[in-house]
């Protein structure tokens, strides 16, 4: 949980910063990756070992995740009828069969309509997603924390004790 | 974008790989390895109760439950599953399992075990707290058409028909329930009906008639005919003229007698229609007696009737029971059509699963052997096997085979065989089981439960034989129970009643039940014979028919009389619609004859002047010709 909410306000700290913007972009779209699998699956499990092993914001990750995996139920039915639609094409079907034979492969359960069609859908999604998000961080940046730190009530914290005693806390700490 | 900011501190440039994250990688691996160790088999076990308690339609509980990851094997121990019937008791008990999986089928996501030990196998024991029965799952699509026929069958099976019986015999008067016939019968909505052909009947006769020719018609073509001179002619030319004539009249008096005689025709046919109609009525009258005897709780006496309401019942409970297994079988180990259909997932959420199996391959699913043992004291115990339950039948190539044999001592069950056979190689599953037990304990089975009279076994030593195929939709189910040494429990307030039912079965020590189901799920024949029910039906005949029969005769009076009076009329109707129609018919149909005769007569007069005029004209070129021949000679 402390490790959770670490990588939370790491995000929020992150976000309010000019710089990750990469870092919380490939975050949110593996979020989109994470939300759209099935919770135990290789593929979730793989994009969490590339979450820890390179630099991406993990808490963007698991907070789009949540939110990504909500929007998934709602378009299950699309997911439904995409991955049965890729699962029935005659074309495929050697590859499928060589695939669902090999050791590991089927622990994606790709040979599951929902799954293959969601899948099949976030990766389309993914670098839009990426950077899309990037284009947000940097309006947010620019039109929501520019501004909110321009505002009197941010004045008016920055001038507390309590703040200057945290500053000094996180430039020792980071 | 991602510059430092100026005026703050510098950010350390970072590489895209997290280095420091080794340790929390470590910590991730650690708590997976300390997950596994310490709560991965509870929440197994909790999650194999709830998928099991889903398939067995009550609650299943797992007493205790181990892996092993690197060895892939499990044990289950203390299984119980709880009888959806009898919340109290658990339908099977498991003393323990142990199997060991194929890591190289767990690779691909598959579960392979090679061979599995199940032991202590007990069925019918008594739970410690009642278990959880699941509600029925709703129906996807409405009631189908075998869970129509299910549901006619126990709607027959329900009757208390002894109840009944012996309520009679207590001294119920059936006769006098039925005071006044209440409610509208079939025969009152069937006369009517009568009422509206018969309006509809002469309605459209009256417009048929006013279509027919009339005598005015026969009129005109009579005045026609008498206008031709027949006697007159005097050349060949008038004669043509005659004829012609003559064969226009004949024309339209053909085409207006056409209708008549095809209006005859059609009359004879609905009245006809109805005659039957009229017949009718007594068949539905005897529908409305057999209704009101029904409403009345008044049974048939026959053997039959009671075998059914004795055992009918039990028939059916093994019926339903074959028929959830047989779903559960088709669901779980679907056949080779099923895959093919393509059906819609029941769960959009979970979406639907396609096999890419080929010949070599593993299915989802495969035990390909199952040891059954149950050894107790005094050699007694169970012993069986399991061989090839797997999810894709078609791909390994064999079917599902269980045997067992043994006793359950405890439940004073012994001799037990039992074979089942589940087929899902090739598109038409087939289910077979052959099931039979040497001896089992009855004690207080209640066969009729009613607040007149209540009969049931207090004791008895039974065997029991099973054996069913499904296939497809057709069913072929055959049950046979024999019940030795019986010792009949028998209540009743009424004297008269106790006398009758000792009556009955004075000297019966021995019960037989005979059944067998046939035909398709939406079509069941059932056939059940005992001589039970054979004994009852001697035995009530004896205090009963003399009031069944003038309940009887009283219920078809009473129908009789209601619709008496209206029947009456009706017949009158009829009887003067019939004479009516055909007596305008045949009016038109004798001037239809007279002028035929007419005409007839007209051309055969004719035809004799035609002959004679053509004679005499032969006649005067015979002349001729000899005066001219004579001429030459000379």
């Amino acid at each position: 949980m402390t490790l959770l909410l670490k990588q939370l306000f790491a995000l929020f700290r992150l976000l309010n910063s000019d710089t990750g913007t990469n870092q919380i972009a490939a975050g949110v779209a593996c979020g989109l990756i994470l939300g759209f699998a099935p919770m135990l699956s290789l593929q979730g499990l793989l994009v969490f070992v590339c979450m820890f092993l390179f630099r991406i914001q993990i808490g963007a990750a698991l907070t789009s995740a949540v939110f990504f995996a909500l929007l998934a139920w709602l378009v299950d039915p699309v997911s439904h009828a995409l991955g049965t639609a890729i699962l029935e094409t005659e074309s495929l079907r050697p590859l499928f069969t060589t695939l669902y034979n090999l050791p590991l492969v089927p622990l994606t359960q790709f040979y599951n309509s929902v799954v293959m069609g969601a899948g099949v859908l976030s990766l389309l999604l993914a670098p839009l997603v990426f950077f899309g998000s990037k284009r947000l961080i940097v309006a947010y940046r620019e039109k929501v924390v520019a501004r909110f730190k321009t505002s009197p009530f941010w004045k008016l914290w920055s001038g507390t004790t309590f703040f200057k005693w945290y500053s000094t806390y996180e430039k020792f700490h980071g | 974008m991602d510059k430092p900011a100026e005026g703050k501190k510098p950010v350390k440039r970072q590489g895209p790989i997290r280095v420091e994250a080794v340790v929390p990688l470590l910590i991730v691996v650690g708590a997976t390895v300390l997950y596994f160790s310490l709560f991965f088999d509870s929440h197994l076990r909790r999650g194999l109760e709830y998928g099991a308690t889903q398939a067995n339609g009550a609650e299943v509980n797992i007493g205790r439950l181990q892996t092993s990851v690197f060895k892939a094997s499990m044990l289950i121990g203390d299984v119980q599953m709880t009888d959806p019937l009898q919340p109290q008791r658990n339908r099977v008990q498991i003393g323990e399992m142990r199997f060991g999986m194929l890591w190289d089928a767990l690779l691909r996501g598959k579960v392979v075990i090679e061979e599995a030990v199940i032991e202590d196998v007990q069925i019918d024991t008594p739970r410690k707290r009642a278990g959880r029965v699941l509600p029925p799952p709703p129906p996807q699509s409405g009631p189908s058409a075998s869970d129509k026929m299910l549901a006619t069958l126990k709607e027959e099976f329900s009757g208390n028909v002894v109840g009944d019986l012996a309520a009679i015999a207590a001294g119920a008067n059936p006769s006098e329930q039925l005071q006044q016939i209440t409610g509208e019968l079939k025969s009152d909505a069937y006369m009517d009906a009568l009422q509206r052909s018969m309006d509809e009947t002469e309605q459209q006769w009256k417009t048929r008639m006013a279509a027919l020719p009339r005598g005015e018609d026969f009129g005109a073509l009579r005045t026609r005919l008498g206008d031709v001179k027949v006697n007159d002619v005097k050349d060949v030319a008038q004669l043509q003229a005659a004829v012609k004539e003559l064969q226009a009249i004949r024309d339209e008096f053909e085409a207006k007698g056409k209708t008549i005689g095809e209006a005859g025709t059609v009359l004879a046919g609905d009245l006809k229609g109805l005659q039957s109609s009229f017949a009718g009525i007594d068949d539905v009258v005897r529908e409305d007696v057999r209704g009101l005897q029904a409403r009345m709780k008044l049974p048939t006496l026959d053997a039959s009737n009671l075998s059914r309401a004795l055992f009918g019942m039990d028939v059916l409970g093994k019926l339903q029971q074959a028929r959830g297994y047989m779903e559960q079988a088709r669901e779980y180990l679907p056949a080779k059509s099923a895959e093919q259909a393509k059906p819609a997932p029941r769960n959009i959420h979970k979406g639907r699963d396609y096999a890419f199996g080929h010949p070599r391959g593993y299915p989802a699913f495969w035990l390909r052997r199952a040891l059954v043992t149950s050894r107790l004291p005094g050699e007694k115990g169970l012993s069986g096997e399991i061989r090839d339950v797997a999810t894709d039948q078609a791909l390994v190539g064999r079917p599902m085979i269980a045997t067992l044999k043994g006793d359950f001592p405890q439940q004073e069950v012994a001799g037990v065989k039992a074979e089942l056979v589940i087929d899902h190689t090739q598109s038409e599953p087939v289910e077979r089981v052959q099931l039979s037990v040497a001896r089992y304990g009855v004690a207080g089975r209640s066969l009729v439960d009613s607040p007149s009279v209540k009969l049931g076994f207090a004791k008895a030593a039974a065997s029991a034989a099973f054996t069913a195929e499904l296939r497809g939709e057709r069913v072929d189910i055959q049950a046979g129970n024999r019940f030795h040494d019986v010792a009949f429990e028998t209540t009743a307030q009424s004297p008269v009643v106790r006398g009758m039912m000792d009556a009955s079965l004075a000297g019966l020590r021995t019960v037989s039940m005979d059944a067998r189901v046939r035909g398709t799920w939406g079509d069941l024949d059932m056939s059940l014979s005992t001589n039970l029910g054979d004994a009852l039906a001697r035995g009530m005949k004896r205090y009963l028919q003399e009031k069944m029969d003038e309940a009887r005769k009283r219920i078809q009076a009473q129908v009789d009389s209601r619709i008496a009076a209206q029947r009456q009329k009706l017949m009158a109707r009829r009887a003067e619609l019939e004479s009516r129609l055909k007596s305008v018919l045949a009016d038109k149909q004798a001037q239809v004859d007279k002028l035929r005769a007419d005409l007839d007569a007209a051309r055969r007069d004719l035809e004799q002047r035609k002959n004679a005029a053509t004679d005499a004209q032969k006649q005067k070129l015979k002349q001729d010709a000899n005066q001219l021949l004579d001429k030459w000679r000379r």
